[in-house]
């Protein structure tokens, strides 16, 4: 019955949103009207979804999509979260979030009538593609042939509160890039001239992009406890397809806020924001469709892969069609010098957007190999390590000082202050690396992080005058999103670089020391749990200090689903993380594999602070 | 100093500092690190070899650490790992012309653009 309300919200919303697309010449709208219909759709496109969660939730397993992904064994929260933790109810609440970023943008946009509807208009297109896509090839409300008085489960990997949310937030990033898309779109097609869709943009990319870091720091996060591997970013394919629209992302909020009127930059943004929409599809069309191995292959089907780069091939192709027709072929001069801050934009972004297209093609790299020679090779870590970083370190660099360059000319105010505690830095940096083991990569990592901070600091004081209002904080904003950037530089180095490794087999009772500390392995406790039973070893370390700790590293089995997990006992700490994994048992002898991360704190503090500062910009106006 | 002579310089400096790199010496248990975070683990899903504790790459990580006290080098242990495996095994594929466009590629264009760009610098 639930499912058959969810169905029918659905269907009716499509085709509300199809009536909008009736081109004045036929049938004239008000305006009124047109946007009450827009949000009615949205209203019943909500309705379906919430219907969707119901059926979850009651666990109604005539429900098929409900059958294979849920089990009325779950804690509630996972009920709920069940509903997005497969690729039908996902791309509902993909199509969810389409349509209530329209529903928001009606709400808030001051832009002219006729410019409102066409965004709408382009909004709803997407929409009306994405339900036909979920009618027709994935539909979540499919009725269950047999009678059945149990489902099968969720997928245990996904039962956790980082993955619970990780979806909506990367969801909410990646479709907020489709509002930016109709923005663009619709400025070609209005030939707009006026500047006003620059500042609704920079608004709703800004949202996107705060929602896509934070969507993909929970996922990293989520994947350095769960998957027990100790690391936190491993350059999986899905991994890369969330950068990408990232990257560009963050290429496009850069160029949105830099842009003074520039023809040739605005042109610039209506790419990017073409771009950044189009490798979000790609990305789900990559995952989809399961032509790349991952730990997200939990869903892939071939057929549905095809409808996905049918549509990819729809909205990217149309987009930049009109990008190439539409453009207005006025040009004017961009203001470059050696170094200031128009050229420093243009340096960023030209890396970026090399950067996006390394990692698309290390990415589809083994594909296009395998297609052509029928040999499978892999492009892993080691390929974006040392192709990504290198090219980013000069965009590293400049982003210390980018926001103090000036405009007009090639001079920075008080320079030499700048040099001097470069050189400052460089020496302790230098000294502590001479007495510590040296690496090149962490004495760049370290270096580089560091004048990232210090350098925005100096700007800070040199230039604004200390006050406790928002007004200040959002005047120095720029330098506080740079400061989270070398914050993450510096954790990053040191988790990657310094991390120490120790692996033990011992008994329960032995005693064994790491560096500083001595670690006991005091028992091993089985717990039942709700819907799976839990196997916990029992570990106390004590500090130099003397503080004792406890960390539980351990494995959960599902019945359910007959899965083993590992779960990683951590101990954070603001300087180090004591990650544990147990491994297999032998005789009674426990593998224990022991790894010392050096500031991974700073990664997590880093993209709170960037985070921060997208809410702040939004805010800013 | 003006600000281009300053950038110079620190250019120079991380080139110098990454061509540090190929100088310093290792034990043979960072070399069997910095190895294994190289090769896949064939059994598991996108894992290294490193990261994995399943059986397959606990034996790739003996096998290796062997070669590396029989006094291989690391691209002779490669050669003899993708004989066995396929090229697959490596997370870093080989400079090869098959790959030639995967390697080159990013560094072609990260010339041209600073070509093209600097060429419109000159312009001014």
């Amino acid at each position: 019955m639930i499912s058959l309300i969810g169905f029918f919200a659905l269907c009716f919303s499509t085709i509300f949103s199809f009536t909008l697309l009736i081109p004045v010449s036929i049938f004239k709208i008000n305006i009124k009207y047109f946007i009450l219909i827009f949000r009615l759709s949205t209203f019943l496109v909500c309705i379906s979804f919430i219907s969707l969660i119901f059926a979850y939730v009651s666990s109604d397993f005539t429900n098929f999509n409900v059958f294979q992904n849920s089990h009325s064994d779950k804690p509630l929260i996972y009920k709920i979260t069940g509903a997005w933790g497969n690729h039908e109810g996902s791309i509902l609440l993909w199509i969810c979030m389409i349509s209530l970023y329209g529903f928001f943008y009606s709400l808030i946009s001051k832009s002219a009538n006729e410019f409102k509807i066409l965004v709408l208009k382009f909004q709803s297109a997407l929409f009306i593609i994405f339900a036909l896509f979920i009618i027709l090839t994935s539909n979540p409300f499919l009725v269950n042939s047999v009678f059945v008085e149990e489902g099968l489960g969720l997928n245990p990997i996904l039962q956790d509160p980082a993955l619970a949310i990780h979806p909506p937030m990367l969801y909410l990033g990646y479709v907020g890039f489709s509002l930016v898309f109709s923005l663009a779109i619709a400025s070609l097609f209005r030939n707009n001239l006026d500047q006003d869709w620059i500042n609704e943009a920079r608004t709703w990319s800004m949202i996107s992009w705060g929602f896509l870091t934070a969507g993909i720091a929970l996922g990293s996060y989520w994947a350095y406890y769960e998957l027990g591997w100790g690391g936190w970013w491993f350059w999986d394919p899905v991994e890369n397809i969330s950068l990408m629209p990232w990257i560009a992302g963050l290429a496009l909020v850069h160029s949105l806020l830099m842009i003074r009127g520039e023809q040739a930059i605005e042109k610039w943004i209506v790419f990017l924001a073409i771009l950044c929409f189009s490798l979000s599809i790609l990305g789900t069309f990559l995952v989809r469709s399961g032509i790349l191995t991952s730990v997200h292959s939990f869903a892939s089907d071939a057929s549905r892969g095809l409808f996905i780069l049918l549509i990819f091939f729809l909205t990217t192709g149309f987009g930049f069609l009109i990008f190439l027709i539409k453009t207005p072929s006025k040009k004017d001069d961009l203001h470059l010098l050696l170094i200031n801050k128009t050229s420093a934009l243009i340096i960023n972004n030209i890396l970026m957007m090399i950067t996006v297209f390394t990692i698309l093609l290390g990415t589809i790299y083994p594909i296009i190999i395998e297609v052509l020679t029928n040999k499978r090779i892999s492009v892993g870590g080691p390929y974006f390590n040392s192709t990504v970083l290198p090219i980013l370190l000069p965009g590293f660099l400049l982003m210390s000082i980018a926001p103090v360059l000036s405009w007009k000319t090639n001079q920075i105010k008080k320079f030499r202050i700048y040099v001097i505690c470069f050189l400052i830095l460089s020496l302790i940096v230098s000294l502590q690396s001479y007495f510590t083991s040296f690496n090149t990569w962490g004495f760049i990592g370290l270096i580089l992080g560091s004048w990232i901070i210090i350098a925005s600091i100096i700007s800070i004081m040199i230039r604004h005058r200390f006050s406790f209002t928002i007004k200040y904080i959002t005047s120095i904003n720029s330098f506080i999103a740079h400061i989270g950037v070398g914050v993450m530089i510096i954790g990053v180095t040191f988790s990657s670089i310094y991390q120490k490794e120790y692996n033990f087999n011992i008994e329960v009772g032995d005693k064994v020391s790491l560096e500083n500390e001595i670690l006991k392995f005091n028992d091993m406790q089985i717990i039942e749990e709700k819907n799976y039973q839990s196997l916990k070893a029992n570990i106390s370390i004590k500090k130099k200090n003397g503080n004792i700790i406890y960390i539980k590293p351990g494995k959960n089995y599902y019945p359910v689903s007959k899965m083993i997990t590992t779960e990683a006992g951590i101990y954070h700490d603001w300087f180090k993380d004591i990650y544990i994994t147990l491994g297999s048992e032998n005789n009674n002898i426990w593998f224990i594999r022991v790894l010392i991360n050096p500031l991974v704190s700073f990664i997590w503090l880093g993209v709170i602070i960037m985070v921060f500062s997208s809410a702040i910009a939004v805010i800013k106006k | 100093m003006k600000l281009q002579n300053f950038f110079k310089l620190l250019f120079f400096l991380l080139f110098f500092l990454l061509s540090l790199n190929s100088v310093a010496k290792e034990s043979t248990e960072d070399r069997v690190k910095k190895l294994t975070l190289e090769l896949r683990c064939m059994t598991c899903q996108n894992q290294s070899v490193s990261d994995s504790d399943s059986d397959f790459a606990k034996d790739i990580s003996k096998i290796v650490e062997e070669k590396f006290k029989d006094g291989l080098s690391e691209k002779e242990i490669k050669i003899f790992l993708t004989d066995r495996y396929g090229e697959y095994i490596l997370l870093k594929p080989y400079f090869n012309s098959k790959n030639l466009l995967l390697w080159l590629f990013p560094f072609v264009l990260v010339i041209a653009s600073m070509f093209v760009f600097f060429k419109k610098i000159k312009k001014k």
